[in-house]
């Protein structure tokens, strides 16, 4: 659901501006690298979650967003943290779904912190659902026991 | 139809699990109250094992997609059985495919366990009156009256628990294109409750009476 691109250019636009009487205006334009989160939002049918709702909570105030905002029509988002150290927590959600992700800022590095989003192939849901209709049927045997004794 | 964990206010949440915990204390008690308790066992196990499979099998619905929640089929067939059925079921969703959370069980089962006990009652109050064609628009309006039910109680908690930082008319249309879309659900499991009901008459009455 969440993964990182590697380097995101922002453009800074400054302008000199001088008070009163008209003088030429030089626009200076810096360009840098800085780290960005890229969020994907989806389901795990592999639908995005288009237009998911995104929250980001800060290390220093889980209570309160640092920042919202929109994913776009393949449930992308991307923002850059202002480099608070500590764990930041990333939420998106629409229509009362929805999931947490959880990433680590500590020394100007930024760790993902995978909580492993259930991702499990066609195969190993079938055994997953096997166990369980397995788990049922032995149930449902077990508790027809009793009758069999009677009527035996 | 399952609200995952985070999603809701700490409030709700354990609202939920105070509510569903009192649903299943009750049909717990019910279920004793029968002349054997362990006759329904069978057949709520396997039901559950139904429930659990239904919430991995996804129709597309544009723009978005719906799974089977089929509570009118379980309290249908299974009565007050159909409330532990219910809530054992969740917590296999939520643990083992992250469907549901674990902090949201409880809404998650009053969410579809009122609509099984609706589903429960309405087919039984047809069964007295004899006419087949009564029972069979009392099992399609227990299977879609059930989804239409779960999508309403969905939506309002939903929509009581949202959060400030929301932008809430985004919010708000999602939910209501998700509600809209569960429109098709409530026709099929209309039917499917209807068929099943009605087969079980045909070839088992006591075993379409049993619960």
């Amino acid at each position: 659901m969440q993964s990182f691109s590697g380097r995101l250019f922002v453009i800074t636009l400054g302008a000199l501006l001088l008070p009163s009487h008209a003088q030429a205006h030089a626009a200076l334009i810096t360009l840098g690298p800085v780290e960005a989160i890229e969020i994907h939002a989806g389901y795990d049918t592999g639908e995005a979650m288009r237009g998911a709702q995104i929250v980001v909570y800060a290390p220093d105030n889980p209570a309160q967003p640092w920042l919202t905002g929109t994913a776009d029509d393949s449930g992308r988002f991307v923002f850059v943290p202002d480099g608070t150290p500590g764990r930041w927590a990333v939420q998106a959600r629409e229509a009362g779904h929805g999931a947490m992700s959880y990433f680590i800022v500590e020394g100007g590095e930024t760790t993902a912190l995978l909580p492993a989003p259930a991702q499990y192939d066609p195969l190993q849901r079938l055994v997953m659902l096997a166990s369980i209709v397995w788990g049922a049927i032995g149930t449902a045997l077990y508790f027809r026991r009793p009758r069999q004794r009677e009527r035996a | 139809m399952h609200i995952p964990d985070g999603i809701l206010p700490v409030g709700l949440a354990i609202s939920g699990w105070i509510a569903t915990g009192g649903l299943v204390a009750l049909s717990v008690k019910r279920i004793e109250s029968r002349p054997d308790p362990r006759a329904g066992i069978p057949r709520a196990a396997m039901m559950t094992a139904v429930f659990f499979a239904a919430s991995l099998i996804h129709i597309p619905v544009p723009p978005t997609s719906v799974h089977l929640m089929l509570s009118g089929l379980m309290g249908a067939m299974l009565g007050w059985y159909a409330i532990p059925a219910i809530a054992i079921g969740l917590f296999l969703q939520a643990v083992m495919f992250g469907h549901g959370g674990l902090t949201t069980l409880g809404v998650n089962g009053i969410i579809l366990g009122l609509p099984a006990l609706a589903a429960f009652a309405l087919p039984r109050q047809a069964n007295r009156t004899g006419s087949a064609l009564v029972q069979s628009a009392a099992g399609f309006a227990a299977g879609a009256g059930a989804i239409l039910f779960a999508v309403a109680l969905f939506t309002t908690i939903l929509l009581a628990g949202l959060p400030a930082h929301l932008d809430a008319d985004a919010e708000r249309v999602a939910i209501l294109t998700l509600a809209v879309a569960h429109l098709p659900l409530a026709l099929a499991e209309g039917l499917v409750v209807a068929a099943v009901l009605g087969f079980l008459r045909r070839v088992s009455p006591e075993l379409a009476h049993a619960s």
